[in-house]
């Protein structure tokens, strides 16, 4: 019950399980005990879920407090609903592997990109990582 | 069972003394159940000390071997402090602390049953023995808080309690293993009674323990003392990391009453009930400046319900969404909710608290104006509703909205700029959570006697200055809109007065720069600006503008990218139409003799641009229309020659050059042509200014 509609309040979402997405692209599932007027998130049993690919891994991490600014996204997980059978949970040392590997290519890419730009003369100046107004 | 167990500890021989004295005051307040609890977690750490440090306990591990765990010893008697070699990091207050309280891992001994016979001793005391551990990814990462098994989400379902219990409860046994973790919430069994209440002298504010979660998670760390987690932090350096230490009950050993005290509520059969807290505790919890939740407010069960008491004027719902509102509690608390062990952690009072926050944020003077949505949405909610009870009752009044009178906050600058500093310090509070700093306001700051600025610097200042004014002048547009409204005689003229002023700051603001108005005429958010002022100012300061204009017409077309300065005709138009007939000449003056440029290129200029053109015609247009009125025209000395000599300038040149398509034309510029000039050149002309146009212009 939300009792000033045309607003956003987190109030209804506690002690629900949630999921969320942080601004370093962490993604964490947990259950949502607490907030302020920040949004700032206590979390519970919290989880932290890697995708690479169709698989994904769970690390447990207890309790977590998100300050409110790194939150991307957040939303209430249907416990009751099934989870999706195209996604392949695997243990945390694989999926960290998979995790590495991922970033590995990603920079490989990204090197032979700057390199071929370079070669013509052009560069991409490095994205500055805070938000633009 | 509980003698059994005591035995049980009695038994092992390494233990000194002391333990039989901790035993001695357990035995008074022990719980047979929690010992039952204990047991079974027993069970559990023996088999992941098994797993972590392997069956094989009696190999001895040099120190050459890193080792990745350290278990703590027994305490020394008491009698009996040893001296750490310097390279050992149990740090003194962790012997103080096992010295004074003279605890006894006891229950640790239970925990290596599992056969960890006793190490080499090294020559620190505090050190039973070092083993050499498996580097798990625990101990690579120590934010992990078990990785023996991947938590799957049936450990979140808390369909019944014993399936909860049990999960969560080998969680918890290897969740203490993580260095980062300090401490579960402690939960308290359901039939225990605390016994102990304790001073409030404790600094933290953790009294948030109010809501008892119920069921499992070591119970055994936290004895019958709960809220081991503010206990824990209190004393430092007490855990090595990765150290089956943590499982134990240390806290339960420590002497509260001696060093810390913090008060801890009695516990309650439910746990959604809110504990009352004392007057001290508030204090803590919510800190100096934040807003307190009222003492009236007495906290219930539901969280909805105290809500419902409608915080007086501060915040103001629309009557319709009252009612909505009183509905939907009542259904919500027929709602029975599934049973979780951890619920209510944030209490009624809290949430209501941040509802509040979040409606005093929401306070507004004009609330059609600022939530225009959430009225709207509400009056035609209510139109509907009263459009339905049409027909079942007599047609009620619908409640009318209260204005509400609110004093809002002073407002106070977001953002801080401390003397000398490069940048600007953004204050985030609750009204504001999160300001943009803008990078102007640094600049000026920085070099205020500085007059030589850059271009950009410049173009950035009257960027802002635009902005800044823009905001004025919407609200002079709105009161503008509100003069509508019937208004109460003082009020109205207050609002005037009030626009008044806003009007001439955003005229005096655009002046102040140059002298003119050019910096923002040139920019095209400055035209729109410029445009939707004018028809808000006197007679005399839109002429000045005008006269701006046309004096620099032809730099005003040239850096027309945009196209944005017919937006400035409409406005121009009625301007020059309260001309008289010797402003009128002053301006068509200057209009032809630019500095740089010769007549002839002026009004080319200007026929090659639409503004310029459609400026043009309006300008020759008024004209006509005064000469032909009959009104007295008073003019100066020389102004009839000057127009007749302009007439024939312009005709001159809109009959030879192309035309472009102006904005509007007027009607009568071929009568007035008509009086000047022969027929010839007028067909000339008409012939020009029809191809342009593409539609006839009166006939002659």
């Amino acid at each position: 019950m939300n009792y000033v509609p045309g607003t956003a309040s987190l109030i209804d979402d506690i002690d629900k399980k949630h999921l969320v997405l942080l601004r370093d692209g962490r993604t964490l599932i947990g259950f949502l005990r607490s907030i302020d007027q920040f949004a700032n998130l206590v979390f519970h049993q919290t989880v932290e879920r890697i995708h690479v690919g169709k698989k994904f891994g769970d690390i447990p991490r207890g309790i977590f407090i998100v300050r409110g600014e790194n939150v991307v996204l957040l939303g209430e997980i249907d416990v009751e609903k099934p989870c999706d059978a195209v996604l392949q949970q695997v243990s945390i040392e694989e999926i960290l592997e998979e995790q590495r590997l991922q970033q590995q290519t990603k920079q490989e890419t990204e090197k032979v990109k700057l390199q071929v730009l370079k070669d013509r003369g052009l560069s991409i100046p490095k994205a500055d990582n805070l938000d633009e107004y | 069972m509980c003698d059994s167990e005591q035995q049980q500890e009695v038994s092992e021989p390494q233990w000194p003394e002391n333990g039989e004295q901790w035993r001695d005051e357990e035995d008074q307040t022990m719980d047979c159940g929690l010992l039952e609890v204990m047991a079974e977690e027993d069970e559990d750490i023996n088999v992941y000390n098994q797993e972590t440090f392997g069956t094989d306990m009696d190999t001895d591990v040099t120190t050459d071997k890193p080792s990745s765990s350290v278990q703590l010893p027994p305490t020394p008697p008491p009698s009996d402090v040893q001296p750490l070699p310097p390279h050992r990091t149990p740090p003194p207050p962790r012997q103080r602390l096992q010295h004074q309280c003279g605890f006894v891992p006891g229950q640790r001994g239970r925990g290596y049953r599992g056969g960890q016979g006793r190490g080499q001793m090294f020559e620190d005391p505090a050190v039973i023995r070092m083993v050499e551990g498996r580097p798990s990814l625990k101990s690579l990462d120590s934010a992990i808080v078990d990785c023996g098994f991947a938590m799957h989400r049936n450990a979140f379902i808390h369909n019944n309690n014993d399936h909860s219990y049990r999960k969560s409860r080998r969680v918890s046994g290897s969740i203490l293993q993580d260095s980062a973790i300090v401490c579960v919430i402690g939960h308290r069994g359901r039939d225990q009674q605390l016994n102990c209440s304790l001073d409030s002298t404790f600094p933290i504010a953790f009294g948030t323990r109010r809501a008892e979660p119920r069921g499992p998670c070591s119970r055994r760390v936290f004895g019958r003392r709960g809220a081991s987690q503010v206990n824990i932090l209190a004393t430092p350096g007490a855990f090595a990391p990765g150290s089956p230490f943590l499982r134990q009950p240390m806290t339960s050993r420590l002497p509260f009453n001696q060093t810390w005290g913090f008060t801890f509520p009695p516990n309650r059969s439910c746990p959604s009930t809110p504990q009352p807290l004392t007057p001290k505790m508030m204090q803590l919890r919510f800190g100096t400046n934040s807003p307190r939740p009222s003492p009236f407010y007495s906290p219930s069960s539901n969280p909805v319900q105290p809500f419902s008491r409608c915080p007086g004027p501060v915040t103001q719902l629309h009557p319709q969404h009252k009612r909505l509102l009183g509905q939907k509690q009542r259904m919500f608390q027929r709602k029975s909710e599934g049973w979780d062990p951890y619920c209510n952690l944030m209490t009624a009072k809290e949430k209501e608290w941040i509802i509040r926050l979040q409606m005093i944020q929401l306070q507004s003077e004009n609330p059609y104006h600022e939530d225009y949505y959430y009225q709207e949405y509400y009056r035609r909610i209510e139109a509907k509703m009263a459009e339905e009870e049409l027909g079942i009752k007599s047609k009620r009044e619908p409640p009318k909205l209260t204005t509400p009178y609110i004093t809002k906050t002073d407002a106070y600058a977001p953002v801080v700029h401390i003397e000398g500093s490069l940048g600007q310090v953004a204050v985030s509070t609750c009204y504001s959570p999160r300001r943009a700093i803008s990078a102007v306001h640094a600049v000026q700051a920085h070099c205020p006697f500085e007059e030589q600025k850059d271009n950009k610097q410049q173009r950035l200042e009257v960027l802002n200055k635009i902005e800044m004014l823009f905001m004025v002048l919407l609200e002079v547009e709105e009161s503008e809109r509100m003069k509508t409204t019937v208004l109460p005689e003082t009020e109205e003229r207050r609002l005037m007065e009030k626009t008044e002023r806003k009007v001439e700051q955003i005229y005096s603001e655009l002046q102040s720069h140059s002298g003119d108005f050019l910096p923002f005429l040139l920019i095209s958010k400055g035209k729109r600006l410029l445009a939707r002022l004018l028809p808000f100012l006197k007679h005399e300061s839109a002429g000045k503008i005008l006269h701006v204009v046309i004096c620099n017409l032809p730099t005003l077309m040239n850096k027309d990218s945009e196209e944005t300065l017919p937006v400035l005709y409409p406005p121009l138009r009625n301007v020059i139409g309260g001309l008289t007939f010797s402003q009128l000449i002053a301006i068509l003056k200057d209009l032809t003799s630019s500095e740089s440029l010769s007549t002839l290129e002026c009004l080319t200029q200007a026929c090659q641009n639409k503004f310029g053109l459609s400026l043009l015609y309006a300008l020759l247009s008024h004209g006509e229309k005064l000469l032909s009125s009959g009104v007295p025209l008073e003019p100066s000395i020389g102004d009839f020659e000057m127009w007749t000599e302009i007439i024939f300038q312009v005709a001159g040149q809109l009959s030879q050059c192309s035309l472009v398509e102006p904005l509007l034309l007027p009607s009568n510029l071929l009568t007035l042509f008509c009086r000047y000039l022969d027929k010839r050149t007028v067909h000339q002309l008409k012939n020009n200014m029809e191809s342009a146009t593409g539609f006839l212009a009166l006939p002659s």
